[in-house]
């Protein structure tokens, strides 16, 4: 089944393009990462999927719902954690909690239960009645992400869930994004990289409004992975590389040092190629092997790559 | 009108616990005690303030005129009060995000809007009551007696004319995210208006013509400006009807 998907959805402000042709298939339970350097049209989408912006064209359908035509629907079976959430800072946190409950219509048994389980899950119950003008940034991203739960979404939206929280914080909540995915449908938009790397399964990398790729993560990292190859030995590389250089399907091979270990780094002219006959020449040196790899790029190498492309083009 | 009940909860716990029904009431309060008092004491006060050697003739009090100079003040400053309480309503929480919290939840545009007048208007209704009660108490204990239903009709216009006041600043409210431009342009409107009821052939149909209206219930004379009631209801009905329409067709 499909929790989110886009055809030709587009949004202009006058002649600036927020969002061009964006054609998209995310299937349940993914958690899908949105990238793209500020002003790409990350925030746009979430605004265009959650119903708070109207597409000039295009049409988008998320959770079953199509966006535009029953709003209402569409709002009870998702979730939405904003970029910076916002809050009355007269109430506390549980009556809050309590209150998106009372507006999702669901039972009181339930809303109070739901609060109670949510609060622990974001770290918040001894704090649940002080006063959210009080908290601090963190503790306001957590409680964010508790009442946008309150409903057990179908599609959770996060614009940035991790940027206001500090290390121990973001390992918390990209935790708690791997155990939503049983349930839930996430779409997450992130400047920070490794995050997505860490939790997304999609990711769609979006430049100037345009969807630039949309691939799994780990299709991306084949696709740009480098042709580089890194070995660590025992005993000094040294000779070894001499003889890699009269390799015709080998280049460049080098000895790097890598926390203080030599490894060797080389790069495969036919990397189908080096793969099947590397291993044999390793084998015949009589080197002793601890470390050998097909180096993948990181999520950064790609979105670094695929925008610098971009930009010469 | 999906999430009306726990919205209209929500505002109605807002208006207590940010103090603004307190803020409303005392000064509400203030002018229904002052106004009675300052007719019944002035001779004193000025005799204290003033040369012995000089006389000053001020007629006895009425009623009617402690009733009639109650409305007038808050004809005026009510007027102000609300426009400060209900400049910010919707503005404020463009601004600050918590409306796409609010709206990012199944609740129709219309609810989270009718839910603020509702509120708004239970503040200064609850703030004109006590306020209008004891202007009455104080000014049949110290002035003289009068009639109460003529007293309550007057109320009654005036607490009409409060909530168009809402509903107008409201509207406002919700095109601008600037609650400072809301409140200019929302007092603008109404000062407008105040002028157009003075206008002799259009004026009877302004909504400025319930405080005369209103007045005129005390001295049992004047006439009756019923399509001025009515065009005031049309409009608070319209304010809620088109704020809700934009903000639905607005990206937040």
């Amino acid at each position: 089944m499909t929790a989110i998907s886009t055809q030709g959805l587009s949004k202009y402000y006058g002649t600036i393009k927020a969002l061009d042709d964006l054609n998209l298939e995310i299937p349940d339970n993914a958690v899908f990462g949105f990238l793209g350097p500020n002003g790409a049209g990350k925030t746009t989408t979430i605004k265009l999927l959650t119903g708070f912006a109207r597409p000039t064209s295009g049409k988008a359908q998320v959770a079953g719902e199509k966006i535009g035509d029953n709003n209402l629907a569409l709002q009870s079976k998702i979730g939405l954690l904003p970029d910076v959430p916002a809050f009355y800072n007269w109430m506390s946190s549980r009556e809050f909690m309590r209150f998106v409950g009372e507006v999702h219509h669901l039972p009181g048994s339930e809303i109070r239960n739901r609060t109670e389980e949510l609060l622990e899950l974001v770290e918040l119950k001894k704090s649940g009645n002080r006063r959210i003008g009080g908290y601090s940034r963190g503790m306001r991203q957590r409680l964010g992400i508790a009442q946008a739960l309150i409903n057990r979404p179908k599609v959770l939206f996060m614009d940035e869930p991790t940027s206001a929280l500090d290390p121990i914080g973001r390992r918390e909540v990209l935790n708690l994004i791997l155990r939503l995915r049983e349930n839930t449908t996430i779409f997450m938009s992130s400047h920070i990289l490794s995050d997505v790397e860490r939790v997304c399964d999609m990711v769609g990398i979006i430049d100037k409004g345009k969807l630039v790729t949309v691939s799994s993560v780990e299709a991306l990292q084949k696709k740009y992975a480098h042709s580089i190859f890194e070995m660590e030995f025992i005993e000094n590389p040294g000779l070894f590389v001499e003889s890699l250089k009269q390799i015709t399907w080998l280049a460049e091979p080098a000895i790097v040092i890598v926390n203080g270990t030599p490894v060797i780094r080389v790069r495969a002219v036919d990397v189908n190629y080096a793969r099947k006959e590397l291993p044999r020449v390793i084998s015949d040196s009589g080197l002793t092997l601890t470390r050998y790899e097909l180096s993948l790029p990181s999520i950064e190498d790609i979105f670094v790559e695929i925008l610098t492309n971009r930009d010469r083009q | 009108m999906k999430g009306f009940a726990p919205l209209l909860r929500k505002e109605i716990r807002e208006q207590i616990r940010t103090y603004k029904l307190v803020i409303v009431g005392s000064v509400f309060l203030l002018f229904g005690i002052s106004t009675p008092l300052t007719l019944k004491y002035l001779p004193e006060l000025l005799k204290f303030a003033g040369d012995e050697q000089m006389v000053i003739q001020i007629p006895p009090p009425t009623a009617v005129q402690s009733l009639a100079e109650y409305a007038g003040t808050i004809g005026q400053i009510g007027v102000l009060v609300t426009v400060l309480i209900a400049m910010g309503c919707v503005a404020n929480e463009l601004r600050s995000g918590t409306a796409v919290m609010i709206l990012s939840k199944p609740v129709s545009r219309s609810a989270f809007v009718s839910a603020k007048l509702i509120a708004m208007s239970f503040t200064f209704l609850v703030s004109m009551a006590a306020a209008s009660l004891f202007c009455f108490g104080y000014t049949v204990w110290l002035i003289e007696d009068t009639a109460v239903l003529p007293f309550v009709g007057l109320n009654l216009l005036l607490g009409l004319f409060l909530v168009f006041c809402l509903a107008v600043t409201l509207f406002f409210s919700s095109l601008f995210k600037n609650s400072l431009a809301a409140g200019g342009i929302a007092i603008a409107a109404l000062i407008g208006q105040a002028a157009i009821s003075a206008i002799p052939i259009i004026g009877k149909y302004m909504p400025g013509k319930l405080l005369s209206w209103g007045t005129d219930l005390l001295s049992g004379s004047g006439e009756n400006y019923w399509w001025a009631l009515a065009i005031t209801v049309i409009v608070i009905v319209l304010c809620v009807y088109f704020s809700q329409r934009f903000l639905k067709n607005r990206d937040m």
